[in-house]
């Protein structure tokens, strides 16, 4: 069963004064252990998509599942509690909590699960430490590089062992190292332990990584390519 | 839960500088509040306990028409075997003290004045209220002289001073004319303004003889150690005299209007703090406004990633609460610093104001009260104002829009 389904997804914004036409019966599917790639010119709906996807707007008209849920028909709150327990999210910036160090940031959402303290305490460290972080765990974000919070994101979007990741331009703040770092990191994930990843992203080196690659053109769908990842992993 | 005051206190001290600046302000309201209730409050403790000891007792015994009509006709036997049973009814009872009192007519050189003339009984005042050491000229009488005290106030009206003899008409029990010639033997300070400028005491047998009132009294004043025990002891004397003509009060009872009177002077003072509170929690306000309003990016993304509103409602709220109750428990604690430190080293009151105040037999210092509930009702005032508050952080966390919230 494919993790995500959309059936016809519209989205108009200001549908009473100037429509803005977001989406257009936006039809796809996307299966468990995909890495996909969301392109498209700037306002093509990227980002309205992925908000979709991850139950974080509504649709003006259409559906959408996740596993067997049909998402589009929770309550704002029903919706909350199912992002808790099914996404991870890693948005462009501003991902983490300032406050908290990135150990208390990776473990404060399975603290929202209920998930016990010893646990929570133990996989905080693994995750930290598989996103290359290990020694950082009580810097907070203002102590850490772009590149650095943004793995610090991932690893706060894999804490809840979420059903797929979705990432809006996660990479558009970074320098090409610190992207293709960060893009490393994804694939090794996606390889390693089968996590579906959903990216949007403008840039040419990062759509090249992807195994699939929709396009987005005017709030519709313009293409859905499989492609073989230009990059392989290179151990760091 | 801890994970949600980990979060608040840490958001709090975000910005440290506003915050310790939104605490003081509310120390600064806490401090200022208990000190002038306290100032307050410390005045009117201290007329009531002269009141209390001078004037009512912490529980009275009166003939139950003497309220009404306070004539020497409404009052009662009383000896020392019916001192000896009230004395039994309650451990807690230390003194009684009997009186009798009539309103007479003071002759001096061709002219009169009106007196409140008391029958006491000396050495049983002297345990209660410290009668004697209010002496400020002359001695007591001896209990069964024709002999005076009288008070500063009315020896000033009538230039009487030790060793004058003074005539004193009235009216006795039942319309028996009532009249004697007196020798002032002390003058004494009485601490009650209005009983300074008009009290004559004399021996309470001398007093039952001028006034035909043989045994009786017109009123028995019940001493206690402390005024905690007023009512359960006014309750068990209630049940334990088997006198029905006979009325127990307590001193609330006995002068509600001086409680009312008194009450209302506290009104300045608790407007002024409220004003005072008003102001703070508008800075208070503002403070959580910005908290709010720079974090909804943060709100947006923490709602996105799965953290309900609920939940975020009470870290917010938290905030709030924990700013209020670091003002209270700070301001608490400085005011009772201050008080304590007024307790060792009181104001003193100079110039004309301290002579004024040593006239009326108090001490020439401003007296603070420690009453507990000053403490506690500011923080209740902050607590409310903490909850006004934080209605409007919990209100946008409830109405935040997530897609909105997160591009800004
Ligand atoms: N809240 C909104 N109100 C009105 N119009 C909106 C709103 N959000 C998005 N739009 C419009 O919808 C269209 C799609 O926007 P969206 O943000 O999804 O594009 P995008 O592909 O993510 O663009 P970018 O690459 O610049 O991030 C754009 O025309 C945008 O102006
Ligand atoms: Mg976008």
């Amino acid at each position: 069963m494919a993790v995500i389904r959309t059936e016809k997804l519209c989205k108009v914004y200001n549908p009473d004064t100037i429509p803005v036409h977001a989406l257009r019966d936006v039809s796809i599917e996307i299966q468990k252990g995909e890495f996909t790639s969301l392109v498209g010119p700037s306002g093509s709906g990227k980002t309205t998509l992925l908000n979709m996807l991850g139950a974080l707007d509504m649709p003006s008209s259409g559906k959408s599942w996740i596993g067997d849920v049909e998402v589009t028909s929770l309550t704002d709150k029903e919706r909350i509690n199912f992002r808790l327990h099914n996404i991870g999210f890693v948005f462009q910036h501003y991902n983490l909590i300032p406050v908290f160090t990135a150990k208390e940031n990776v473990s404060f959402i399975m603290l929202l699960q209920g998930v016990d303290p010893k646990t929570i305490s133990e996989r905080a460290d693994e995750l930290l430490e598989q996103v290359g972080l290990g020694d950082r765990k009580d810097s907070r974000p203002s102590q850490l590089s772009g590149g650095q919070q943004q793995r610090v994101a991932v690893a706060r979007a894999l804490a809840s062992e979420p059903q797929f990741i979705l990432a809006d331009e996660p990479t558009a703040n970074l320098d090409t190292k610190a992207a293709m770092n960060l893009l490393d990191l994804m694939q090794k994930m996606n390889e390693e332990q089968k996590v579906t990843f959903v990216f949007s992203t403008h840039d040419q080196r990062v759509i090249s990584r992807a195994r699939r690659v929709i396009t987005l053109v005017d709030g519709a769908l313009y293409s859905d390519k499989e492609q073989e990842p230009k990059i392989v992993l290179e151990p760091k | 839960m801890t994970i949600y005051l980990k979060l608040a206190w840490r958001s709090i001290w975000r910005n440290k500088r506003r915050t310790l600046i939104t605490i003081s302000a509310l120390v600064f309201a806490v401090i200022v509040s208990v000190l002038m209730q306290s100032l307050n409050r410390g005045s009117h403790e201290l007329i009531i306990e002269n009141m209390t000891h001078l004037q009512t007792g912490f529980v009275q015994i009166q003939d139950y028409r003497f309220q009404d009509e306070p004539s020497l006709d409404n009052s009662f036997f009383f000896d020392e075997s019916l001192e000896k049973e009230w004395l039994a009814i309650d451990d807690r009872i230390q003194w009684v003290l009997p009186r009798i009192e009539t309103f007479m007519l003071a002759a001096i050189d061709g002219s009169t004045r009106g007196a409140l003339v008391f029958g006491v009984e000396v050495e049983k005042e002297q345990n209660f209220n410290q009668l004697k050491d209010r002496l400020a000229e002359g001695e007591f009488f001896r209990k069964d002289e024709y002999a005076v005290v009288i008070s500063t106030g009315f020896s000033e009206r009538t230039n009487l001073g030790v060793g004058d003899t003074l005539a004193l008409i009235g009216q006795g029990r039942f319309a028996m004319s009532a009249s004697g010639l007196f020798t002032v033997r002390g003058i004494i300070d009485h601490p009650l303004p209005d009983m300074n400028s008009q009290t004559i005491y004399m021996p309470l047998p001398v007093a039952q003889e001028l006034l035909s009132a043989d045994q009786m009294v017109s009123s028995v004043l019940i001493g206690l150690e402390t005024d905690r025990h007023t009512q359960s002891v006014a309750d068990a004397l209630k049940n334990g005299i088997s006198d029905e003509e006979l009325a127990v009060f307590t001193w609330p009872e006995l002068i509600p209007e001086l409680l009312e009177l008194l009450e209302f002077d506290l009104v300045g003072a608790y407007l002024m703090s409220y004003i005072l509170y008003i102001v703070i929690a508008f800075g208070f306000f503002g403070t959580i406004l910005t908290m709010t309003l720079e974090r909804i990016k943060e709100f947006g993304i923490l709602i996105s990633v799965g953290m309900g509103r609920g939940r975020l409602a009470i870290t917010l709220f938290l905030e709030v609460l924990v700013i209020s109750i670091l003002g209270v428990l700070v301001g608490a604690a400085g005011a009772w610093l201050l008080l304590y430190y007024f307790y060792l080293n009181p104001i003193e009151l100079t110039g004309q104001l301290a002579e004024t105040v040593i006239d009326m037999g108090w001490e020439p210092v401003l007296p603070m009260s420690f009453a507990p509930d000053q403490f506690y009702s500011q923080g209740i005032i902050v607590f409310f104002i903490a909850m006004v508050i934080s209605i409007y952080p919990i209100y946008k966390i409830f109405s935040l829009d997530v897609i909105k919230a997160s591009r800004v």
